[in-house]
């Protein structure tokens, strides 16, 4: 599987102003980079279009996007399952 | 409530809806509306769009229609109106059979819950007429009840349905993360003139993690039934007059002061104020007596509820924030604010009035910069 980081943080610099400037700190959470529930479903929603995925219902809570680590997790095993 | 009658500088299309809105209580309201309705400066067009956007439309047809005002209407103006409001009252018709088999169901297994907004107010607030247009039947249950309820729905037939929104995979992220409440559910009927029947299902007074709140297992203690017309013998549960009253007024604070709302074109209409405003009026003893002031400042959420009253009095000419002594509360700053997500509020300058009449309010801008807040 290729490494989606690139892609990735560039995802997430487009909605969260405070990524912007900084290496992403994947233990930080989400919140501390300026994410709320607006951005949290812009977010997602660019993460499925960038990747062609689709975050299964259990998958669309809190959890999934607490950090960039988490998030970044979910995003490739979502890729892993629909690769296999 | 009483109240001076409304300047008509936006117009008489606007004055009427205004006047309807609040509800017609004297004879001089009564006269003006009919002055305004056969002044040969009306527009229709703006009338019937104004209408239509507040959800008023079956409301003025009604009040054409009881006015005796036939030939001082274009005649296919008059004929589209009666059917709107005829068709308004099958809907409702078709709305309480189904609320009474989803709320059947529920009670059935012993689930607590109340029926809301629209269904709850067609009868105890507009009085059977079939004026009040709704376009979803809506019910409040507890947050733990979610899956329980959600299954239920199943059982009778209901979908989780996004496609009334116009992104709708972003709906569906949103609600599942904002779990205020259930997915919209809808479910396909055979009835003329109905396709679909939307259900909205609240488990929470205001919104996910709102710092304004009441406890949703507390409103739905002591619930009220409430007779469904022309079902003898059938009723409903509905919140009793405070937690109707105070889920009413912070239902349009959500809608009023959430930013998204504006954005998404959904947010606060002329019938939202005229809901507050009768409730005001029929239950006026039971919302003057300490008990509301005690569980609002239990809760903190006399702020949210003055921004909304103060609102209204300033639009509609009432009197409520006195009426309910509560002139010392709400301040300034809350009262010129919205919350563009959680955390950052707007200054926001504009008046309720000019926002309610605008026909393109997602363009309007906050004028100061967003600051935390709460």
């Amino acid at each position: 599987m290729d490494d989606i980081t690139t892609q990735f943080e560039e995802c997430l610099r487009r909605h969260l102003r405070s990524a912007k400037p900084n290496p992403i700190n994947y233990d930080v959470e989400l919140v501390q980079l300026g994410l709320d529930s607006m951005t949290a479903v812009a977010v997602l929603m660019d993460m499925e279009k960038t990747f062609g995925i689709r975050f299964p219902d259990d998958m669309l809570v809190e959890g999934t996007f607490r950090t960039a680590g988490r998030l970044k997790e979910a995003v490739q095993l979502l890729r892993e399952r629909q690769a296999s | 409530m009483t109240r001076s009658l409304p300047d008509q500088s936006l117009g008489p299309e606007w004055t009427i809806l205004e006047l309807l809105a609040r509800g017609i209580i004297d004879d001089s309201e009564v006269q003006m509306v009919r002055d305004l309705l056969t002044t040969d400066t009306l527009k229709w067009g703006e009338l019937l769009e104004q209408a239509l956007r507040h959800k008023m439309f079956p409301m003025l047809a009604h009040q054409i229609m009881s006015a005796s005002l036939r030939f001082d209407v274009p005649t296919n103006i008059y004929m589209h109106l009666e059917s709107a409001l005829e068709w308004n009252r099958w809907q409702i018709e078709v709305f309480r059979r189904e609320t009474v088999r989803v709320a059947q169901a529920l009670a059935d297994r012993g689930i607590p819950f109340v029926v809301t907004k629209g269904m709850a107010f067609e009868s105890t607030l507009y009085d059977s007429l079939g004026t009040r247009y709704m376009n979803d039947i809506d019910f409040m249950i507890t947050p733990r009840d979610r899956d329980k309820v959600m299954t239920v729905m199943q059982e009778l037939g209901f979908r989780p349905f996004f496609d009334w929104a116009k992104d709708a995979r972003r709906e569906e992220i949103s609600s599942r993360l904002n779990p205020d409440h259930l997915p919209k559910l809808a479910r396909e009927i055979d009835q003329p003139g109905i396709r679909l029947i939307d259900i909205d299902i609240a488990n929470s007074l205001t919104w996910t993690k709102s710092p304004f709140d009441v406890p949703v297992e507390e409103a739905l203690e002591n619930p009220v039934e409430q007779p469904i017309p022309g079902m003898s013998g059938v009723s409903i549960p509905c919140f009793r007059p405070i937690y109707q009253f105070l889920f009413t007024v912070l239902h349009l604070f959500r809608e009023a002061w959430l930013q998204k709302f504006v954005e998404s074109g959904t947010d606060v209409g002329l019938m939202k104020f005229g809901d507050v405003i009768r409730l005001i009026d029929r239950n006026q003893n039971k919302l003057t007596d300490s008990e509301l002031l005690r569980i609002m400042q239990t809760h903190g959420v006399t702020d949210a509820v003055a921004w909304v009253l103060r609102h209204m009095d300033e639009t509609f000419h009432t009197h409520a924030v006195e009426l309910l002594a509560l002139e010392k509360h709400g301040n300034e700053k809350l009262l010129r604010s919205q919350m563009r997500s959680p955390g950052y509020v707007n200054a926001w300058s504009e008046s309720m009035r000019g926002r309610l009449q605008s026909k393109s309010r997602g363009s309007v801008q906050p004028v100061a910069p967003a600051h935390r807040g709460s």
